[in-house]
């Protein structure tokens, strides 16, 4: 059976990442990168300019004189959310085709939610910068597109199994491709070069005994992915895994915190949908 | 899809009776001298802290009744006191209370305790609904929070990349400027190289000069001597051919040479006191003969404004103007040639001339007019077959009056004439340096004929040419090979004058010339040199050398030397430094006999 390394290796021989995203990842992880930097690699892909002025010029950024260069847009937009947007872009396009057993479109609402939950869980609870959970929130199953495209087969076996009750999930994909999706994505990630914390919250996130600290990125990831498949945004049918106490017992506490942000989530999404969808 | 909610997500954590013990602890708090009960919609009973039984068919019934209308219904306790009961739609459940301290009349609706006890409930369930305002607001805040810090990240951020932007321009300024100065020395290095090997050139040319004249001296001593011995006319007429010929090929090395010598910038003008007259006069006796064997007439006119004698380069000057004169000659068939110097204007303090040489001859078309003064050119390439010439002599020309601080220029009609004319600055000569050179030429006027003269020459057939013509001005002559010898022949001879080659083996005339001096001026090493001892006065040293260079001239005087003659010996030229040179009082007369 071929192990997550070769599974990711034969799926990066068939489709590669985007130079873009790739290269702004680096951009954002080195200190001696300037705006004309990103300009440059920015101005590459037009459909990504377009993006970013849209999102800039957006009323979530409530500028008073409307943004019309690269450079600007970069210094409002932010490192992070400028990879986020090209994060977003390059990994849209790989969540497609549908079928019986998997679907990559519900897969990408899946990651979009869970994304958004995450985000907000950040902010709103822990007080803390939501990017980098958001980000890792829309990669954390890209791993489940890698087995699609490298076995496809293999995986609606191992979600066959999964519906019929026969294991947690990745333990089903174990059994029929030979490795997991969390392992898969980790290692996809990490080819990317995104930072330490997403790499690791992805490897962890169906890892519900491991909680290190509540607030961490893969603490808020299971959570969100938790109430992202009560919300049935949820690709593949089968029983959900259980929250790990910890995580049940902090929202316990924080009853009224997670009540809003229930609440407020359809407006979010609508909002994101804007941002990063609004051309299609 | 229904809106998922709180309750729907987290059905496992969620205890549905959790916000009824809310509301009944916050009731409860607020009305201290009240017991109470609530009925959840599911049936189940939630008790207060102060216990209030009511029979299980009596609160059915309340719990049935309250649920109809709004408002109160009333009922009894276990323990006969009169309890109420109200339907909270918010909460879905069943509220009975009991207040022993409020009169039975209170209850009925209207009444100040039913107002006070709705109150209360509102300000319950509200205090609830606040649970959540605030933990709204938090969010809010926290939120608030997080963009002040991304925008305090923005404001560091943009700074970052000032610093860097300053940081990378400050590299590039580096880089720029090393690159400069990398490109810099380049330049120097290929400079410098340029330089030596202009030097080797010029070294090269020095040396040429060297080898071209020792030649000439002997082809244009020997056909100037052959032409005075007894010949016949075909072969009188042979020699002065020869003759022609060297001295025209001597021109042309000549021309070269300064060409050469002004381009690599080693040409310097004299600054010496001249006669004007004597220059334009010279140039006019010139082109006396040709002139008149061609028919054509040539007159000279100088300004009366124009100093009489001025300092500079009478050579030079002499050269440009036969030059112009020459070419005008060449080119003129009938008329005449007019050689004028003009008053131009006064600038600075000093009078401006202006030297023309107009002539009537063929003319320069007028697109030709700019490449005559290029080097090897001519107005056409026939004219060079027709009337001969290297065309260097313009580009000389051209050079020499730049030198002067003028520039040469030239009008001129095809068919009808040309004018050549340059306009330069005179420098009036001082007084006491011209009654000097009066003092010299009365000195030269009053020296004799006749004398000892050592001529030091390596070279058989110069020693032979010069011998000759030395012989011929009615000296005596003594020659010795080389410095070594010429002390020698001091140490046992008298001699008036001393011809010294530079160039020689062994003992070089430099370094013999330096003996000489030091001889003279050790009394006691003297008195063993016959040539020495009697003398009044330094033995004149005349040096004799084929580098026809400025600085050759300056290194025979450094050494010591009194003249200076250049190779090829001109036989003019030589008579007029002997009679400078030579000592009124011959040693023939005053020698001393021991």
């Amino acid at each position: 059976m071929p192990s997550a390394k070769d599974i990711v290796r034969k799926f990066t021989e068939l489709k590669t990442l985007p130079h873009v995203a790739i290269k702004v990842t680096q951009l954002v992880n080195d200190d001696r990168s300037t705006m004309q930097d990103f300009e440059e690699i920015i101005k590459l892909d037009p459909v990504l300019v377009t993006r970013l002025l849209r999102l800039v010029n957006s009323p979530y950024f409530g500028l008073s004189q409307k943004v019309e260069s690269i450079s600007k847009a970069v210094v409002f937009a932010g490192m992070k959310q400028l990879r986020n947007l090209v994060a977003v872009e390059a990994l849209r396009g790989m969540f497609k085709g549908d079928n019986d057993d998997f679907s990559a479109q519900k897969l990408w609402l899946h990651s979009a939610t869970v994304a958004i939950l995450s985000g907000m869980i950040a902010k709103r609870i822990f007080g803390k910068d939501g990017e980098d959970v958001f980000l890792a929130g829309i990669i954390h199953d890209i791993g489940l597109i890698v087995e699609n495209q490298v076995a496809g087969e293999q995986l609606r076996e191992a979600c066959k199994a999964f519906r019929e009750g026969k294991g947690p999930l990745t333990e089903c994909e174990r059994n029929a491709i030979g490795a997991d999706h969390a392992e898969v994505g980790y290692l996809l990630a990490k080819d990317w070069g995104l930072p330490q914390e997403v790499l690791s919250s992805i490897k962890s996130h169906h890892l519900s005994k491991q909680v290190k600290s509540v607030s961490s990125t893969g603490s808020i990831l299971q959570l969100a992915e938790f109430m992202a498949g009560k919300m049935q945004y949820w690709p593949i049918a089968g029983p959900l895994e259980p929250l790990p106490p910890e995580l049940t017992e902090h929202v316990k506490e924080k009853m009224a915190d997670y009540k809003i942000i229930i609440r407020d989530l359809p407006g979010e999404m609508t909002k994101a949908k804007e941002l990063y969808e609004a051309d299609e | 899809m229904t809106e998922p909610t709180f309750d729907t997500i987290f059905d496992d954590l969620v205890d549905a009776n959790a916000e009824l013990q809310s509301f009944l602890a916050t009731l409860d708090a607020l009305l201290p001298e009240a017991s109470m009960l609530l009925v959840s919609e599911a049936g189940a009973l939630l008790e207060g802290t102060r216990p209030l039984t009511v029979a299980l068919p009596v609160r059915d019934k309340l719990v049935h009744e309250a649920r109809a209308v709004d408002g109160f219904v009333t009922g009894k306790a276990d323990n006969g006191a009169r309890c109420h009961a109200i339907h909270l739609a918010k909460l879905s459940a069943v509220l009975i209370i009991s207040c022993a301290a409020a009169p039975e009349d209170d209850w009925e609706p209207g009444a100040a305790i039913t107002s006070l006890l709705r109150n209360s409930l509102e300000l319950a369930l509200y205090r609830q609904e606040r649970e959540m305002l605030v933990a709204d607001h938090e969010q809010s805040i926290r939120q608030i929070n997080i963009l002040q810090q991304q925008h305090g990240k923005l404001i560091e951020d943009n700074y970052r990349q000032y610093r860097l932007n300053q940081d990378r321009e400050k590299e590039y300024a580096r880089k720029l400027e090393s690159e400069i100065a990398k490109q810099t020395a380049e330049l120097r290095e290929a400079n410098a190289r340029l330089e030596e090997i202009s030097r080797l050139k010029s070294d090269f040319l020095a040396n040429m000069s060297h080898e071209l004249r020792t030649p000439m001296n002997a082809i244009i001593g020997f056909s100037e001597l052959l032409a005075e011995t007894p010949l016949a006319e075909e072969q009188r007429d042979y020699a002065r051919t020869i003759t022609q010929s060297a001295t025209s090929l001597l021109t042309l090395i000549n021309d070269i040479l300064d060409l050469a010598k002004i381009e690599a910038g080693k040409l310097e003008l004299e600054h010496l006191p001249f006669e004007l007259s004597e220059v334009i006069d010279n140039v006019v006796a010139m082109f006396k003969i040709p002139a008149r064997e061609k028919g054509v007439v040539v007159s000279s006119k100088i300004d009366s404004r124009i100093p009489k004698r001025m300092m500079g380069d009478s050579n030079r000057l002499r050269q440009v103007l036969v030059n112009l004169a020459g070419n005008a000659m060449k080119f003129t068939e009938k008329g005449g040639v007019a050689i004028e110097v003009a008053y131009e204007r006064e600038a600075a303090g000093r009078i401006v001339g202006r030297f023309s040489v107009h002539d009537s001859g063929i003319g320069i078309p007028a697109d030709r007019v700019e490449a005559i003064f290029e080097k090897f050119t001519q107005a056409d390439g026939s004219t060079t077959r027709k009337y001969g010439g290297t065309g260097l002599g313009l580009a000389i020309c051209l050079q020499l009056v730049e030198l002067m601080g003028g520039h040469l220029a030239v009008t001129s009609e095809e068919g009808k004439g040309s004018t050549f004319y340059f306009v330069i600055p005179l420098e009036e000569a001082p007084a006491e340096i011209i009654s000097l050179q009066e003092h010299k030429d009365a000195a030269r006027e009053k020296a004799p004929a006749g004398g000892r003269i050592l001529l030091v020459e390596d070279n058989a057939v110069n020693q032979r040419l010069a011998g000759i013509l030395i012989t011929r001005e009615g000296y005596e002559v003594e020659v010795a090979s080389d410095g070594t010898e010429a002390l020698e022949h001091l140490r046992h001879q008298a001699f008036d004058l001393v011809l010294m080659d530079v160039q020689m083996p062994n003992m070089d005339g430099m370094e013999a010339t330096r003996k000489i001096r030091e001889i003279e001026a050790d009394p006691a090493l003297r008195q063993s040199y016959v040539g020495l001892r009697s003398l009044k006065q330094p033995l004149a040293i005349v040096g004799l050398t084929a580098h026809a260079r400025k600085e050759d001239e300056t290194a025979c005087y450094d050494a010591g030397m009194n003249g200076f003659l250049t190779k090829p010996i001109i036989k003019a030229k030589l008579v007029t430094i002997l009679g400078e040179m030579m000592p009124r009082v011959s040693c023939l007369e005053n020698h001393d006999p021991s």
